[in-house]
């Protein structure tokens, strides 16, 4: 195959994906996760269980868009990580069920399920 | 599928590293060039008859129809959609449009709020048609945006264009985005069941006690089954359906299940609802003896040590013969319990909550009979069954079942000796939760429901009991021996089956310890003597 | 001085001993799965108890073809002759130091007033509880093996039965050890084989 028909077809399909199949996030997963693995931590960290009913879409947004977890120490991002999945998955059946998942796609999920879960989302969720 | 797909997309988008390897990207993408979803036949998302924008639900349920052709009229045969049954055991004609309970005690007249839980649209009063097609509502069980939703009040229907409601009120209801919930239906889910099934008696984990939001996404510890990072049942993989009517039945339930596992070829009318339909009748591998008190025991008797236990308080009582009480400004008053959960409305009366409630254990046949508007009450010490739980040790038909049993007092009409059906929900000057007045209420509902009413009221004990089926734990936190081979058995009540421990005979242990002791004083006494005659000699 | 004979062999005091020890321990797993008070607690206790049970019908096993094939079953034919003479010397001899009326020999180890307690135990209790504990354990089986009017009660109250009349058995005779030749002769014997006789 040549180069210029893999780009020509390549660049077709990115055009198509960011149109009509951006990826078609799935709150339910999203719920699972956050559950399953932010919640039973928080549980037992000084913050405690944090639900996403307590902020509003918009502050769900930002502080996703911000990536600071822990006071800015670190990243949200690395606790969707297929790495810290892995890291966990032994103790976590979520973190292990959705361990092939890619990191964009669970941020997408959680994020939904965030958007929905908000104050004033669709359906303001608790953690369980 | 996603995967594969966002994985093309991002090889696509590093242009430098597609350079160096494009021809193995051609020949990894070729098998799976276009995204395939395999989940289902159908992405509803491609079908021009939801490009559209939807008003309302039956322009939905339109669009549905015209592939799924059949679809409204299986929906017309069901429970769900004609909310009446006739149980061909006891011929009592049953469903929800029909029976008297002791939650919010019966629909009629309050279609309006109740409905918003019926699979259609628009049925406000007894004039609804029950043959139309377009009203057959398939987003209720069908949407997996989990934003479908249908507000108390508007009976049934939907919301398209943001709206005060009630009219005055100041509460505005969203719009929700019907073309997109449409262009996404699948099949039916825990959260689409759980709707109406979890918040069913007002609120959320009320009636039930092993139904409440709590199982939406559950963990292993509340459902082995449903298991959310687990086996994730949905209600559906249980409750079989099939043309639409979903297996299953709390007006004929099925106590005991003696066909056995379910297998593919089987002719078999069974239901599949049962523990058994999968599991068999000797289903413990390690202990015989368990596959024997299967024989007596229901399955869930055991398996289900306690119900709400999803953090999600169950409503254990309810006396509507307090309600009506106001503050000093007559205004409608409200109490929370040191929890913060209601226990006092004005309009309700008082409520008892409860969590991890152990069940109440009955012999259970299956056999259900109720107290219909229709039946005659009398007012005694005994609490009036709103549904009367047939079974004995001896029927041969009967198992040991939990139930959360629903005990309160709700208002009769003392002369002509029957349940009545008030009119509770509306923005009128009828309904009681607006106006705290029974008289004007109860004429009205009666009226409705078209049963005679006297004008006297009176209120009555009553209980309803509810087979407890769901929240079965992991095999591990299953009821111990003990539990029931007790001296405070959880069986205490449970005549006709001799229980280890739980039935010592006290005549017995007394008789044998006064052997055992007799013995032992003998001996000691005859040592004694030994000992004495020795030192004499 | 007392001669001393040899009464109980190898395998004769090996049997004894364990077959002691999970008597005594089948009595403690089945008054804590009686309720009458709690060790192990209902569920271990039923296991417990169950394999006690099994391990000492094995031992049975190995006890019943013992006995057949050394004869020794005859220890256990129930005589009259010096019955009397024993409950006298039980209610009355032991206390004025008169002799013991039974003379023990190789062949006849068991005075007279003990074969009878023995058979007793034989052929009456070790029966009820066997047959009751047996059911028990199978009562899945009961309807296959076409037990259909057989109440759970009578078996449970006949096994209760046979457990209380085990214990003062097991009491009487613990006792009894100690009204030999000396009070420990009995059990020296037991452990070593051979008992002093006068």
């Amino acid at each position: 195959m040549k180069l210029t028909t893999t780009l020509a077809v390549g660049t077709a399909l990115s055009l198509f994906a960011s149109t009509a199949f951006a990826y078609d996030a799935d709150w339910k997963r999203g719920r699972v996760y956050y559950r399953s693995v932010c919640t039973s931590c928080h549980v037992t960290q000084p913050v405690g269980t944090i639900n996403p009913s307590s902020k509003t879409k918009a502050e769900w947004a930002a502080y996703v868009k911000a990536d600071k977890h822990g006071k800015g120490k670190e990243t949200v991002k690395q606790y969707v990580s297929k790495t810290y999945r892995e890291s966990i998955k032994s103790g976590n059946k979520a973190a292990e069920k959705f361990i092939a998942v890619p990191e964009t796609e669970l941020l997408a999920d959680i994020q939904l399920f965030l958007q929905r879960g908000a104050k004033d989302g669709e359906a303001p969720a608790s953690c369980n | 599928m996603r995967h594969s797909f966002t994985r093309a997309a991002l090889m696509l988008c590093s242009a430098g590293w597609l350079a160096a390897t494009g021809p193995v990207f051609a020949d990894e993408a070729k098998p799976e060039a276009k995204p395939l979803k395999l989940t289902t036949t159908a992405d509803h998302t491609k079908f021009k008859q939801l490009q559209k924008t939807f008003n309302s639900g039956p322009e939905v349920t339109k669009a549905c129809l015209e592939c799924h052709t059949e679809a409204a009229g299986q929906i017309h045969r069901t429970k769900h959609w004609k909310w009446e049954y006739l149980n061909p055991d006891t011929k009592q004609t049953l469903g929800k449009k029909t029976v008297v309970n002791n939650f919010c005690i019966s629909v009629a007249s309050n279609e309006a709020a109740c409905n918003s839980c019926h699979i259609g649209y628009g049925w406000k009063d007894a004039s609804f048609d029950f043959k139309s097609e377009e009203n057959v509502d398939c987003l209720a069980c069908h949407d997996t945006t989990g934003n479908y939703k249908k507000p108390s009040g508007l009976a049934g229907n939907v919301v398209t264009k943001d709206m005060e409601f009630p009219p005055g009120s100041g509460k505005v209801l969203k719009a929700i985005d019907l073309s997109k919930i449409a262009q996404k239906v699948g099949k039916s889910s825990r959260d689409t069941c759980g709707a109406c099934h979890f918040f069913g008696g007002g609120g959320d984990g009320v009636k039930h006690g092993d139904l409440d939001s709590s199982m939406s996404a559950p963990e292993k510890e509340l459902d082995v089954h449903m298991d959310a990072t687990g086996l994730d049942f949905s209600c559906g993989t249980c409750h079989k359906t099939s043309s639409h009517d979903v297996a299953g039945s709390r007006y004929t339930p099925t106590a005991k299940d003696s066909k056995g596992a379910h297998v593919r070829g089987k002719a078999d009318n069974g239901n599949p609802a049962t523990c058994v339909a999968c599991h068999s009748n000797a289903p413990h591998k390690k202990e015989a003896r368990l596959n024997q008190h299967a024989t007596k025991i229901a399955c869930q008797t055991c398996h289900i040590p306690s119900f709400a236990r999803g953090g999600i308080p169950t409503k254990m009582t309810w006396d509507w013969s307090t309600a009506g009480q106001l503050d000093a400004n007559g205004k409608q008053i409200t109490k929370k319990d040191a929890k913060g959960r209601i226990i006092y409305e004005s309009r309700k009366g008082d409520f008892t909550l409860g969590e991890n409630v152990k069940p109440e254990y009955v012999w259970f046949n299956g056999n259900v009979t109720y107290t219909l508007i229709t039946d005659k009450v009398e007012k005694s010490d005994q609490r009036t069954p709103i549904n009367k739980i047939g079974g004995s040790p001896t029927d041969g038909k009967s198992m040991i079942w939990p139930m959360k049993v629903f005990r309160g007092s709700q208002p009769y009409d003392p002369v002509n000796k029957t349940l009545v059906t008030p009119h509770t929900a509306g923005n009128d000057d009828t309904g009681y939760w607006k106006n705290l007045n029974w008289d004007k209420a109860i004429a009205v509902g009666m009226n409705t429901s078209g049963h005679p009413f006297s004008g006297k009221i009176d209120f009555i004990k009553t209980e309803m009991s509810w087979p407890i089926n769901h929240m079965v734990a992991p095999k591990e936190k299953a009821l111990g021996c003990v539990e029931c081979h007790s001296k405070d058995s959880r069986l205490a009540g449970i005549k006709g089956v001799y229980i280890p421990v739980r039935d010592n005979n006290k005549l017995l242990d007394t008789a044998g310890w006064a052997i055992v002791l007799l013995t032992l004083l003998g001996v000691l006494g005859h040592g004694a003597m030994r000992i004495v005659t020795a030192r004499r000699h | 001085m007392a001669e001393r004979i040899y009464v109980f062999k190898r395998f004769e005091r090996f049997w004894h001993w364990s077959q002691a020890g999970l008597i005594m321990f089948l009595m403690l797993t089945a008054f804590d799965i009686h309720g009458t008070y709690t060790i192990f607690g209902f569920e271990k206790a039923v296991a417990y108890h169950t394999t006690a049970a099994w391990t000492l019908i094995g031992l049975w096993v190995f006890a019943i073809f013992w006995h057949f094939t050394t004869g020794e079953w005859k220890q256990y034919i129930p005589t009259t002759e010096k019955v009397l003479a024993m409950v006298r010397y039980y209610s009355v001899g032991i206390f004025k130091h008169e002799p013991h009326p039974f003379k023990l020999t190789q062949l006849r180890k068991h005075n007279p007033l003990q074969r009878l307690a023995y058979l007793f135990i034989l052929i009456c209790v070790g029966p009820l509880l066997w047959i009751t504990g047996g059911l028990y354990l199978f009562y899945d089986k009961w309807a296959a093996w076409g037990l259909t009017g057989l109440q759970l009660e009578w078996v449970a109250t006949g096994h209760i039965i046979g457990a209380f009349m085990m214990l003062a058995f097991l009491i009487a005779h613990v006792y009894l050890t100690t009204a030999g030749h000396t009070p420990t002769a009995h059990i020296k014997a037991m452990i070593t084989g051979w008992e002093e006789v006068d």
